[in-house]
C-alpha cells in the first residue's frame, strides 16, 4: 500500500534540495556581475531569481535523464530518493558552510546512486549512464568553459586594444545584464529540472507515474521552478565571495566572457540532455578569463580546494545517501525512519543557521562571507 | 573504442563542444565588436567626421542585432527540444 504521508516528506525534501541548490549555486550567476558593478547585489539576485524560474519551464530533456537514465526506474522506492536528497543537501551545505562552489548537481546524483547501491545492490545503477552522461560530461565542462572563455577574453582584448577602458567598461557592463540573464535563464533549465527528475522518481516508486510512460507533471515542473527561484533569491554570499573576487579578479570584459562561456556550455549540454553541473561550468569559465589574461592571475590554490571538493562530491554525497538509507530502515520501511531522519535535519540547520547568525547579525551585508 | 563509445554518446558530446566553442567564443568576437563600434561612432560624431560616424553606428545596430538574434536563437532552441 503506498503511503501518501512518505511521498509528501519525499516531495518536502526535493523541494528543500531545490531551494539549497539556488542557495548554493546563485553565485555562478551574479558573482561575476556583483564583482564588476555591472549590477548591485539586490537586483542581480532577483534578475537571477526570476530568470531561473522561467528557465525552469523550456526543457525536460534533462529531468529525463536523471529520471531514466542513472539509476533503474523499476527498483527506486521512496525511502531510496528520500536518502538521496538527504545525501545531497548535507554535502550541499557542507560545502556552502566553507565556501566552496561543488556541484549541486553531482550531490544530488550521488546521494541517490549511493542509497540506491545500500538498498538494492550496484546492480540497480546504470553506470554506463552514469559514466557517460555524468562524470564524462562532468569532466569535460570545466574545461571546455575554461578554453572558450580563455579564447574569448584574448578574441575581445584584441578587438577593444585600442579603446579607453572606461567606455569599454561601461559597455561590457552592459553586456553582462544579458551575459548574467541567459546564465540564470541555463541555471533554471538545467538544474531546476534534476530536482523534477528525482520528484518524477518518487512519483515513480509511488505508482503515480509509470516506468514506462516517463512524463513529468505540471505540479512538479511549478514546484521545483519555485523552489529553486526562492532559494536563488535568498542568495548564499560565501560562495558569491569566493567566484567573485577569490579565483581571480575580474574586469568586466572578463566578467561577460566568463558568463557567456558558461551560458553556451550549460545550454549547449540541456540541449543534448546532459545534466551538468553549472558551478564546474562557471568555475572554469572564471578561470578561462583569468587565465587568458594572464595566467598567474588565477588564484590556482582556490581552484585546486574547488577541484578537491569536486571529485569528493560524487562519493561524499553516495555515502551520506548509503548511510541515511541504512538509518532509514532500522525503523522499517514506512514513513517513520525518514520522518525522524527529516526532523533531526532541520533541528540541525536550524541550529547551524541560528548559530552563524548570532555570529554575522554586526557585520554589513557585503562582508557576510 | 567500441566500450567508450557504447558509455558515452560521442555525438552528443561532439556537439556539446563545437556549438558551445562557436556560440561561446562567437558572441564574445560580436559583442566587442559592438562595443568598439558604438565607442568609435561617439568619438567621430564628436570630432563632427559624420560619415564614419554613420558607419560605426550601422556596424553597432548589425553587431547588436546579432547578439539579440543568437539569444532568441538559443532560448528557442530550448523550447523546441
Amino acid at each position: 500500500m503506498h503511503s501518501n504521508l512518505l511521498i509528501i516528506l519525499v516531495v518536502g525534501t526535493a523541494l528543500a534540495f531545490d531551494f539549497t541548490n539556488g542557495f548554493h549555486d546563485t553565485a555562478n550567476v551574479v558573482a561575476t556581475s556583483i564583482s564588476t558593478r555591472a549590477l548591485s547585489p539586490r537586483v542581480a539576485i532577483a534578475l537571477a531569481s526570476t530568470l531561473n524560474f522561467a528557465g525552469a519551464f523550456i526543457s525536460l530533456k534533462v529531468a529525463a535523464t536523471v529520471a531514466t537514465g542513472i539509476v533503474d526506474a523499476g527498483s527506486i522506492t521512496e525511502p531510496i530518493v528520500f536518502a538521496g536528497l538527504i545525501g545531497a543537501i548535507v554535502w550541499n551545505l557542507a560545502t556552502w558552510y566553507f565556501g566552496l562552489p561543488s556541484s549541486s548537481s553531482h550531490a544530488l546524483i550521488g546521494g541517490v546512486v549511493g542509497a540506491m547501491i545500500a538498498a538494492k545492490g550496484t546492480h540497480a545503477v546504470q553506470f554506463g549512464g552514469l559514466v557517460g552522461k555524468v562524470v564524462i560530461p562532468g569532466l569535460i565542462s570545466p574545461l571546455l568553459a575554461f578554453a572558450v572563455a580563455g579564447l574569448a577574453i584574448v578574441l575581445t582584448y584584441r578587438l577593444v586594444a585600442g579603446m579607453r577602458p572606461g567606455p569599454a567598461g561601461r559597455g561590457f557592463r552592459y553586456g553582462q545584464i544579458f551575459s548574467g540573464g541567459m546564465l540564470a535563464l541555463a541555471h533554471g533549465t538545467n538544474d531546476a529540472q534534476k530536482t523534477m527528475g528525482v520528484m518524477t522518481l518518487a512519483l515513480i516508486a509511488n505508482g503515480n507515474i509509470s516506468a514506462n510512460h516517463f512524463a513529468v507533471p505540471d505540479w512538479v515542473v511549478l514546484s521545483a521552478a519555485s523552489a529553486i527561484a526562492l532559494g536563488t533569491y535568498a542568495g548564499g554570499w560565501r560562495i558569491i565571495r569566493t567566484l567573485g573576487t577569490r579565483i581571480i579578479k575580474m574586469d568586466p570584459a572578463q566578467g561577460f566572457t566568463a558568463q557567456s562561456a558558461g551560458a553556451a556550455v550549460v545550454l549547449a549540454a540541456s540541449h543534448v540532455g546532459f545534466p551538468l553541473s553549472t558551478t564546474h561550468v562557471m568555475a572554469g569559465g572564471v578561470m578561462g578569463a583569468g587565465a587568458g589574461k594572464r595566467v598567474s592571475a588565477v588564484r590556482w590554490g582556490v581552484a585546486s580546494n574547488m577541484a578537491i571538493a569536486w571529485v569528493l562530491t560524487l562519493p561524499a554525497a553516495a555515502a551520506v545517501g548509503a548511510v541515511t538509507y541504512a538509518v532509514t530502515t532500522i525503523f522499517g520501511s514506512g514513513v517513520l525512519g525518514p520522518a525522524i531522519i527529516a526532523v533531526a535535519a532541520i533541528a540541525a540547520v536550524t541550529l547551524i543557521l541560528t548559530r552563524r547568525a548570532r555570529t554575522l547579525e554586526h557585520r554589513p551585508v557585503g562582508a557576510q562571507a | 573504442m567500441s566500450v567508450a563509445t557504447a558509455v558515452v554518446d560521442v555525438h552528443a558530446l561532439l556537439q556539446l563542444i563545437y556549438v558551445s566553442l562557436i556560440v561561446g567564443v562567437g558572441i564574445c568576437a560580436v559583442y566587442a565588436t559592438a562595443v568598439l563600434a558604438v565607442a568609435r561612432a561617439q568619438e567621430r560624431r564628436r570630432a563632427g567626421q559624420s560619415a564614419s560616424a554613420t558607419l560605426y553606428a550601422a556596424l553597432a545596430a548589425v553587431t547588436l542585432a546579432a547578439c539579440g538574434l543568437a539569444v532568441v536563437a538559443g532560448i528557442a532552441a530550448m523550447t523546441t527540444k
